[in-house]
């Protein structure tokens, strides 16, 4: 499938795609927040209000490409967590107020696919629609998803993408349990830093994908894949095997987006896997210095791919290394603690 | 494209804790619903609920997980009938953790399912739980998939009330496009104080046990339970016993109301045609219809508007959530397994709760046990918030 449009809101200035002129801004908090848009021209007011932020993160990016692609058949998010800052505050609520009357709002708000149902309500798209959860594979599965309708012919555009918000219960449970870093960490240091735990971010990236290709076409989506706790063998077998099945040798990729996220306990998976299968003339991005680590972030990283792909020149802060072969096939590997890993393939057209 | 069939079922609800046990409160026309015991709520004393009638701690034990922590009661009655159906399709355990089995899984509550311990952990009051990796909804996926060292595909939906559906629908894909060869699918839902808040804050829980497509019917009754489908192409079927096949599918959004479905059932019939479209039938071929039939005004008023508007002779139907009660993300999966047994023995069963059908439309619920019937075709309906609509056919083979 072939990527047509697309709009990312995240800790970094890529709304209007200024970080390309810009540059990354650096962050020194201890949860990277995105920066979001001005939505009062394209959602009214009271229906902005109540919108938890996912929600708004996701009309912001699919609104637009909504209004301009009319024939969006369907649509499919990922989302591991929704809009967790409602379903928080309406669990707080029942403990709070012991079970009180409460308003109903924040509760349909919370389950995960009020992004994609909004999305078809504003748009009134009738057609396919689902939302993955998946927890660190949650955007893969909604590509993979896409993938299976337009195979089957099902449909000939989608609407797709990952949505992530931070909430402080969240950030708390994540931290209790070793997530993120105990000292304070500049972004710009963030992957060189060598301790435990990473940064918390969010962000929503949404795409506008084609069965066919066109001449308006930024970039094809090849194939996606995953495996969940997998060895260093299996890991790197994995790879392979995903690369052969798409007529592929690992000599051919000349771009690799990994998900390093500075957590020296897990980290070695990406120095380990383009070391054993990728030679040294790759070029090697990194992104999460840029955005923090979240469930979907690997759609902001699809993101970052396709407008290298499209020729721009990314920030200097992505590059781990930088090879000097033309980008024709990109691939991002990122896991989630470790835990689970998804593969997505790219190549010009 | 390949063929998906069902060749093992697990399934734990309010009316039993496997396939035999909830077709024989299905045969007896007993219902699930009644004071819950192990709920900590408050409206445990206002409202009904269909809850698995033992302790987390009695559950844990009866699957072998005595000593394993951080179990929510998404994960316990997850692991129960998952172990269920790969048993009952003689799984081997190299089989389940094979790359070419994949796991596709539901859940609207998931690990909230422990409200009280998700608000201590949450805002830092005490020391840390056990649950700390169990609140996601996807943590009951992940640890089915540790647990068995599953390689293959896997996923987690949450379309609300629709979920389980859409579990099917993406592990029949998988098997027909030839990326898996097995597929796992289902989902789980533990009874929460938080689910019950919610639906009381709609307000759409009914005072009494659930009365779907009742012309009086006042709301729906919460229920809890997990169930899964082993689905195999026709490579790996070999001499087992086949249940029936996923033949149709549809996915609509009806693009209406964050929480109510419009009542001219856009979605509904977007999605039920589809389904029949893709098994390749015509309306009149659907033998029996497995109903939403949640027991709100709206949705059965919709759901039969919809019918109504594909069928011109509305075919046996019901809801069988005056039994289970409704199991949220649970639900398109325990009523796949009710279709399938219909399928396999020929008989339907007796509709609870249901004396004034609803008037505007000539069609009452099944209303006795009937038998020694040739069931070809089911149509299975799951609709949820958000505008998801989803619709299954399943087939005799």
């Amino acid at each position: 499938m072939y990527i047509r449009k697309m709009f990312c809101i995240s800790p970094q200035p890529t709304y209007g795609n200024e970080l390309f002129e810009q540059g990354a801004e650096e962050h020194t908090e201890s949860q990277f927040w995105a920066k979001e848009p001005k939505y009062k021209s394209m959602v009214p007011l009271n229906l902005l209000r109540r919108m938890s932020k996912s929600v708004r993160m996701g009309v912001g990016t699919g609104l637009p490409l909504i209004n301009e692609f009319e024939d969006i058949e369907g649509i499919i998010i990922g989302s591991a967590n929704g809009s967790i800052k409602k379903s928080i505050r309406f669990l707080n609520q029942i403990v709070e107020y012991n079970e009180g009357t409460l308003t109903p709002t924040d509760f349909v708000q919370s389950t995960s696919n009020s992004i994609a149902g909004t999305l078809a309500l504003m748009g009134k798209i009738t057609g396919y629609n689902n939302t993955h959860v998946n927890n660190g594979i949650a955007f893969e599965a909604a590509l993979l998803d896409a993938i299976l309708l337009f195979e089957a012919g099902k449909a000939k555009r989608l609407l797709i993408g990952g949505v992530e918000e931070i909430s402080q219960a969240n950030y708390n449970i994540d931290k209790l349990r070793g997530m993120f870093k105990e000292e304070a960490v500049r972004s710009t240091e963030l992957l060189a830093s060598k301790t435990k735990g990473t940064v918390s971010g969010e962000g929503a990236a949404l795409f506008v994908v084609d069965a066919q290709v066109s001449s308006s076409s930024i970039a094809e989506i090849i194939d996606v894949d995953q495996i969940c706790y997998p060895t260093k063998e299996e890991i790197v077998e994995k790879i392979h095997h995903f690369l052969e099945k798409n007529q592929l040798e690992a000599s051919a990729i000349d771009s690799l987006f990994l998900g390093y996220n500075g957590d020296i306990r897990t980290d070695f998976y990406y120095n380990w896997v383009s070391e054993k299968l990728f030679g040294k003339e790759v070029s090697i991005y990194a992104y999460k210095n840029l955005v923090g680590d979240y469930y979907t972030v690997s759609s902001f990283a699809m993101w970052m791919a396709a407008h290298l792909i499209d020729g721009q020149t990314l920030p200097k802060e992505t590059i781990v290394r930088q090879g000097q072969r033309p980008v024709k096939n990109v691939l991002i590997y990122n896991h989630y603690e470790g835990t689970q890993h998804g593969l997505i393939l790219l190549r010009s057209c | 494209m390949n063929r998906v069939f069902v060749t093992g079922m697990g399934v734990i609800s309010s009316i039993g804790s496997n396939v035999e046990e909830n077709r024989t409160s299905l045969l007896s026309a007993k219902t699930g619903i009644g004071k819950a015991s192990f709920m900590q709520s408050r409206y445990v004393e206002q409202f009904p609920f269909g809850e698995v009638p033992y302790s987390s701690e009695h559950l844990l034990n009866s699957g072998g997980m005595k000593l394993e922590k951080g179990m929510t009661r998404t994960d316990i009655l997850a692991t129960l009938a998952f172990q269920e159906a790969c048993t009952d399709a003689s799984l081997t355990t190299a089989q389940i953790a094979a790359y070419d089995t994949a796991f596709m899984s539901a859940s609207t509550v998931g690990g909230m399912s422990m409200t009280d311990e998700l608000y201590k952990d949450g805002n830092h009051l005490g020391p840390p739980s056990e649950y700390l990796s169990s609140y996601i909804c996807g943590a009951h996926t992940l640890k089915l998939v540790k647990r068995y060292g599953m390689k293959g595909l896997s996923s987690t939906i949450n379309t609300a009330c629709s979920s389980s559906a859409n579990a099917i629908m993406m592990g029949s894909k998988l098997i027909q496009s030839g990326r898996a060869k097995r597929a796992i699918v289902g989902g789980a839902e533990g009874l929460a104080k938080f689910t019950v808040n919610g639906f009381n804050a709609l307000r759409i829980l009914s005072a009494n046990p659930c009365t779907p497509f009742d012309e009086n019917r006042t709301g729906l009754t919460l229920g809890e339970g997990a169930a899964y489908l082993v689905l195999e192409d026709e490579t790996s079927v070999g001499d087992k016993t086949v249940y029936g096949e996923i033949s149709g599918y549809g996915n609509s959004n009806d693009a209406f109301h964050p929480s109510s479905i419009s009542d001219e059932a856009i979605g509904i019939i977007a999605s039920i045609k589809e389904a029949i479209r893709t098994a390749g039938l015509s309306p009149t071929q659907i033998d029996y219809i497995n109903a939403h039939g949640t027991g709100t005004v709206n949705n059965d008023y919709s759901e039969l508007y919809g019918i109504s508007q594909i069928f011109d002779t509305i075919p046996a139907y019901q809801s069988t959530k005056s039994y289970t009660g409704h199991t949220l993300a649970a639900a398109g999966v325990i009523e796949a397994i009710f279709s399938l047994l219909s399928i396999q023995y020929g008989e339907l069963y007796q509709s609870l709760n249901c004396p004034n059908p609803i008037e505007k439309f000539d069609a009452a619920p099944i209303l006795s046990y009937r038998n020694q019937l040739n069931i070809q075709h089911v149509l299975s309906n799951s609709f949820g918030f958000g505008g998801n609509c989803s619709s299954l056919v399943l087939s005799k083979v």
